[in-house]
């Protein structure tokens, strides 16, 4: 199926109004996390060609953190957040209470990951959250898994994800904003990359099928 | 001398030139860069896959996009510009896994990089077509430049620098 074909104006909306509600709840909850006031931009959901989605929101060469959840049963998807590694690891510092600077590269390496991990299950987490309440599925999440690499690699694999049922890719983008921070580069975005016949199953759910 | 004329190879697409040129895929994930060449008249193409088997899809738009489409695709076009098959060689890179392994996150579709290296070398030897370097799997992605010039295809990966193979 290609979601050109199926999604029409209307089941943006929705989509949009899900990631609305999530990033509503994301940046309270970030916000309590790190003590500072957060906010996060009305997320855009857009569909955009799977062969353009690499260079999408810049180069593809742009050194991001990646942080992958899973949901199953009744609606089977993969989600993916991606955000500037700069601003990550910034972030990252704010949640740990500990001094890094004197430790190795990768041992504190790891610590920030685990940090960004948490970051990537806030904003994953409160989307589907968003999500479970409007179709009244419980929708548990994996363990998050991150990785740190260029745009266009963390891009390309949801391309090819995309790419085994069409040619569109479903991408939400907003902007994390903390108070008393710089504001650069990728700001975070979300792609949701249901399985093969999960978004018939949500589309029925909402009645618009 | 001529200046290589230089090509970016964008996912599913399937580029071949003349001598000289450079040929270029940036942020490979999962995907293969694929390269082609003729050794001595140095004409060379470059396929950027995505997907292991286009059996699997609906519809085949792009031939560059699957493993098993683009390569007799990527020989065709070498043919048409003259290339002699026992002189074609191949080199490839890419099909990282890019998140680790973690419980239910450990999902069939994640392993993609490992079942696009699968594919391309079975068709590479289905055609017989020797593969003489490649640079696979891991979990980073690579971004890849081919020179016709040096017939060498130069890896980057984040962080760890340049390996040419």
């Amino acid at each position: 199926m290609d979601y050109h074909d199926k999604f029409t104006n209307i089941h943006m909306d929705v989509i949009q109004e899900v990631g609305n509600i999530g990033a509503g709840n994301a940046a309270t909850a970030l916000s309590r996390l790190l003590g500072r006031a957060v906010d996060m931009d009305v997320p855009i959901a857009e569909i955009v060609p799977i062969y353009d989605v690499t260079g999408h929101y810049g180069s593809p060469e742009m050194s991001v953190c990646a942080v992958l959840v899973r949901t199953e049963e009744e609606f089977a998807c993969s989600l993916i957040f991606i955000i500037d590694e700069k601003k990550a690891d910034i972030i990252a510092d704010l949640m740990i209470p500990t001094d890094l600077s004197g430790m190795d590269e990768s041992e504190r390496t790891r610590i920030r990951n685990s940090a960004i991990a948490e970051q990537g299950n806030i904003v994953l987490g409160t989307f589907l959250n968003a999500l479970s309440t409007i179709t009244g599925w419980p929708l548990p999440t994996s363990t998050p898994s991150v990785a740190r690499d260029m745009l266009g690699s963390i891009m390309s694999l949801a391309a090819s994800i995309f790419g085994f049922v069409g040619e569109s890719a479903m991408l939400i983008k907003t902007n994390l904003h903390i108070r008393g921070l710089d504001d650069e580069g990728l700001g975070g975005t979300v792609i949701m990359i249901p399985d093969p016949g999960s978004l018939e199953r949500l589309l029925e759910k909402l009645g618009m099928l | 001398m001529k200046q290589p004329i230089p090509i970016h190879v964008g996912m599913a697409d399937l580029v071949v030139s003349k001598h000289p040129a450079t040929l270029t895929a940036l942020g490979l994930g999962s995907c293969i860069g694929l390269v082609i060449f003729d050794q001595l008249s140095r004409t060379a193409g470059m396929a950027h896959i995505m997907l292991p088997d286009s059996s699997e899809a609906h519809k085949v738009s792009r031939p560059g996009k699957f493993a098993d489409t683009a390569v007799p695709l990527l020989l065709d076009e070498l043919y048409k510009l003259g290339t002699v098959k026992a002189q074609l060689r191949a080199k490839m890179a890419g099909g990282a896994r890019m998140f680790p392994v973690s419980g239910k996150a450990d999902h069939a579709i994640f392993s993609v990089g490992n079942r696009n290296i699968e594919a391309t070398t079975r068709m590479l030897g289905a055609a017989g077509i020797r593969l003489v370097a490649s640079d696979t799997g891991g979990s980073k992605g690579r971004s890849v430049e081919f020179s016709t010039e040096t017939l060498k295809f130069a890896v980057k990966i984040l962080g760890t620098g340049t390996n040419e193979i």
